[in-house]
């Protein structure tokens, strides 16, 4: 059983044929009429939301809400392509809608000005899926869970100059496709050339195979205990960037006051992994998560980018 | 702590404000980089595209409305960034990057240029450009989910051209006209037949049996023989398609039963292609038409979709011919209609004659989707990987800005993580070939022909331009002359053209020196002579790797198709590490390996190439002087 939105079984009109024809040749029509099909929310209109939303609209969805309860300042609408120049003051959302609705008449856009902490549960039953940008980590483990019981998909990021993530949750159980391309063995009835004896892969021949997958919720994610052996074993792979952004995910700072530090000194030994949080002029420093990081390999922690000297 | 601008040192800030740069390209990735580099601080931009609209770009170009379709991109994307940065200066060029306009002096305003670019002429000229400029160039492409870019810099950095691309892949005229075993080539011969009747006439695009095929003959003395004949005997060779067409008035009945059951029957005589092979079954119109017209199958999915009976097409492509027919007369007297995917009734005839000739030559008819997607060479696109490649292309350019030149990257965008969870894939750029053709100190190439069957227009059009990607060539004997064989100017060395190389004194050993002004580029180009070529190939490039016999189509090169089109990329199976500064890493690690130190670099120059050539004659275009653009609107990629 594939897990998928219900796709009305109804025929994709001409123009959507017309606008939609290089990513159905991608994704193939079903998909384009599941997505044709779902409900969408997006919390945050800001630089990251923006691209959401235009991604969203441009592939189709049924309907995408808009959700942001601040108004734009002029940094906030330099951030994004959506807010025309003339709408600082306004709430975000609302700004964004006309450019928003522009990229695509056949989307449903709607602006939501109220402020996502203060939704009721059902509020965020009506979607299918739920993009959440800028939020607390509270939110987003609320969020999360209530959704995983309705089986609504989730996406959180976030982003801090040069820094950011995304973390998404599909549910314990989640049911897809692969397509695969179709081994042919042997001649095709049609035409036995003299080469025909070979098996040969038919580029437009494909096949799909049913594949199932568990996402862990945003609550487990941040609650992984580091000092673990399984959770040690897999460190090497982890890049510094996620234990920086789990303090970011804490509490939402700015991209300026948010810095990676090199750490010359010998990094061998258990050590407290330390993240700096410098403002411009105040510094803070700040254990990383609740637990010291063990040690096999001397973890580095790079400059990500001379811009921040 | 210094002075930052939001995340970026107000030097690197007050730079970006004040620096120029180039965007070759407005479509998929232009767009969204566009969007970004004024997003990000850029002040001044300069936007060239030589395209129009078409709904078919809306999915993803989105600067562009559908109110905004038949209008320049360039022009309309500049206006639509303007609406969100006003302040951004601007200028938009509706024009081709390859129009001599745009020379050295035009390159070296910009301090850097970043293309955006969907077919390999226009790539290769930019590259050049560069060259000659000593400009960097950010270079990138995308197909589906799949997404490239590099940075490529004079003397430091491989060049566009430094390794070998795989060419577009061609079949031999036999396969085409006489032997099809897969429905490309059937396509390819519908798309042939078009021009034969209502465009171009052009003698390398036959569509009736071709007599001459080796693989015919009881034995070889036999096709030489034929071969001979109907190269220079008139009564064996046939009155030219279109004039026959002419001559019946376009009978879109009597057409059918040449094409489908005349020729057919013809190609049935040469027995021996039949021993081994499947023979064709010719159609007859009246049968067909009794079987009664075709039932329309109502499904959930794209009426485009659909595969239709043998009668459908029949009625498909009488329908077409009677359509083009009118369209040709319209346009009066020696008028020539040029093939166009999103021109319904041209798309219409090659589904329809494509189709009767799978039906002929026992082949699974395809639906007008597939077809189109064959002959038009049609890469798909979703907005994203886009969206992925332009924010990477940006990142790229404020390394080169900041004077970071060794944090620059290739970086590949593949659809599935590698073994250590990664889409984005770093590599270490690599260094020039030193016996690249284009950027080595002294290019120089060795071209295999025979000096008394090769025409100087062909020397120009295939060798020099299609094959060297030279714009206007001037090319001069190394005899102790310096006899001039081509010159670029207009109509100077016209007389020339169907000269035969050998005319001119050239011979095996032979030495020409090719320029190109407006590249700035000289080759040499040492001459062997050879009797020996394969049928249907003109000439051979020593050192280029073979390319591939009449053989059907190897399994990993998917798509091998006339008209251009490398599918999309394999993902990545290369087991290198590739570079990951921001691993957590053993302390020690700091070294990233450059790709060609790594043993596995093979697997990395598998890679295929994403280059959508597409065939293109989209009056949209403006027409190129070379061969037909071969362009789609679609953005591909593909460096490797």
């Amino acid at each position: 059983m594939i897990d998928t939105i219900e796709k009305e079984d109804t025929i994709i009109s001409e123009e959507e044929a017309a606008q939609y024809d290089r990513q159905i040749r991608l994704w193939g029509l079903d998909a384009q009429k599941r997505l044709r099909g779902s409900r969408v929310l997006l919390v945050g209109l800001r630089g990251l939301g923006a691209e959401v939303a235009k991604n969203l609209i441009l592939a189709g969805v049924k309907g995408l809400t808009l959700l942001d309860h601040e108004q734009v300042t002029e940094e906030s609408r330099r951030a994004q392509f959506l807010i025309p120049v003339d709408a600082d003051g306004q709430n975000h959302a609302q700004a964004s809608l006309e450019r928003a609705q522009f990229l695509n008449p056949m989307v449903e856009v709607k602006a939501d000005t109220e402020p996502v902490e203060s939704k009721p549960d059902d509020f965020f039953f009506q979607f299918d899926a739920v993009c959440l940008t800028r939020c607390s980590r509270d939110l987003m483990v609320r969020v999360d869970q209530l959704c995983a019981s309705r089986n609504i998909k989730v996406f959180c990021g976030d982003v801090y100059g040069y820094n950011g993530y995304m973390f998404s949750d599909l549910g314990q159980e989640y049911h897809y496709v692969e397509e695969k391309p179709k081994v042919v063995k042997g001649s095709n009835e049609a035409n036995d050339g003299p080469e025909a004896k070979k098996p040969k892969i038919d580029p437009n021949e494909t096949t799909m195979v049913k594949k199932t997958i568990s996402f862990c919720s945003l609550k487990e994610a941040l609650e992984v205990d580091w000092t673990t052996e399984k959770a040690k074993s897999s460190l090497k792979r982890i890049p510094a960037d996620y234990f920086l952004l789990q303090g970011a995910v804490s509490e939402r700072c700015s991209a300026q006051e948010l810095f990676l530090l090199r750490r010359p000194e010998g990094q061998r030994g258990g050590r407290l992994l330390q993240l700096q949080i410098s403002g411009l002029g105040r510094t803070q420093s700040r254990a990383c998560g609740a637990h010291p990081l063990p040690v096999a390999a001397g973890i580095k922690i790079c400059l990500l980018d001379d811009t921040f000297a | 702590m210094a002075e930052l601008v939001g995340p970026l040192r107000k030097q690197l800030a007050d730079s970006l404000s004040s620096c120029r740069v180039l965007v070759v390209g407005a479509g998929g990735i232009g767009c969204e980089l566009l969007k970004n580099l004024v997003l990000t601080g850029f002040k001044n931009i300069e936007v060239i595209d030589l395209d129009t609209i078409d709904v078919s770009n809306l999915n993803r170009q989105f600067l562009f409305q559908k109110k905004h379709v038949g209008k320049s991109k360039a022009q309309v994307a500049k206006e639509s960034v303007l609406r969100f940065c006003p302040s951004a200066n601007i200028t938009a060029y509706h024009d081709s990057i390859m129009n001599p306009d745009y020379n050295v002096e035009f390159f070296r305003n910009f301090q850097l240029v970043m293309n955006a670019l969907d077919n390999r002429a226009a790539r290769n000229h930019v590259n050049r450009m560069c060259l000659a400029a000593d400009i960097p160039l950010i270079e990138s492409g995308t197909a589906g989910y799949l997404g490239q870019v590099t940075v490529i810099k004079k003397g430091q950095t491989e060049c566009y051209e430094c390794q070998p691309k795989p060419t577009q892949k061609t079949f031999p005229g036999c396969t085409i006209r006489n032997t099809p075993s897969e429905p490309i080539h059937c396509i390819v011969w519908a798309k042939y037949l078009f021009n034969q009747l209502f465009g171009e006439e052009d003698a390398d695009q036959e569509v009736s049996p071709d007599t001459a095929d080796p693989e015919a003959a009881w034995n070889p003395a036999d096709a030489a023989a034929r071969a001979t004949a109907s190269d220079q005997d008139g009564d064996i060779k046939r009155v030219s398609t279109k004039e026959w067409a002419r001559s019946t008035g376009y009978d879109p009945i009597k057409l059918f039963n040449k094409l489908f059951k005349d020729d057919i029957m013809y190609l049935l005589t040469m027995d021996k292609l039949w021993k081994k092979r499947k023979a064709p079954l010719p159609l007859e119109w009246e049968e067909i038409n009794q079987l009664g017209s075709q039932e329309q199958v109502i499904g959930s999915g794209l009426k485009d979709q659909q595969v239709l009976g043998v009668q459908g097409y029949a009625q498909l492509f009488q329908h077409s011919v009677e359509t083009l027919r009118s369209q040709l007369k319209e346009k009066g007297d020696g008028a020539e209609l040029v093939w166009d995917k999103d021109d319904p009734p041209a798309m219409d005839f090659v589904t329809a004659a494509s189709n009767l000739r799978m039906n002929v030559f026992s082949m699974n008819m395809k639906s007008r989707f597939d077809v189109k997607s064959m002959a038009g060479n049609i890469i798909p696109a979703i907005a994203t990987t886009n969206a992925v490649i332009a924010g990477l292309i940006v990142l790229e350019a404020l390394k080169i800005l900041n004077s970071d030149f060794e944090q620059c990257r290739t970086i590949f965008l593949n659809k599935q993580p590698n073994p250590r969870k990664k889409l984005l894939v770093p590599c270490a750029l690599d260094p020039p070939n030193a016996s690249c053709y284009v950027c080595a100190s002294k290019p120089e190439v060795t071209v295999k022909l025979n000096v008394h069957k090769t025409m100087v227009q062909a020397l120009q059009d295939k060798i020099l331009k299609e094959k060297f990607g030279m714009v206007a060539p001037d090319v001069q004997i190394e005899d102790g002359k310096g006899t001039i064989l081509i010159s670029s100017e207009e109509g100077e060395t016209e007389a020339n053209n169907n000269k035969f190389l050998s005319d001119f004194g050239i011979r095996n050993g032979s030495h020409l020196q090719a320029d190109d002004f407006l590249q700035d580029y000289t080759l040499l180009v040492n001459v062997i002579h050879s009797e020996e070529l394969e049928k249907d190939v003109e000439f051979e490039v020593v050192g280029d790797a073979p390319d591939k016999a009449p053989a059907p189509s190897a399994p990993e090169e998917g798509k091998n198709i006339a008209n251009g089109n490398k599918d999309s990329a394999q993902p990545s199976t290369s087991s290198k590490a590739a570079v990951e500064d921001d691993d957590v890493l053993l302390v020690d690690s700091d070294e990233e390996p450059s790709s060609s130190t790594m043993d596995t670099e093979s697997s990395n120059r598998k890679r295929k190439h994403h280059d959508a050539e597409t065939d293109d004659a989209s009056s949209k275009r403006k027409r190129l002087d070379q061969q037909p653009a071969d362009d789609d609107d679609e953005d591909i990629i593909a460096l490797d």
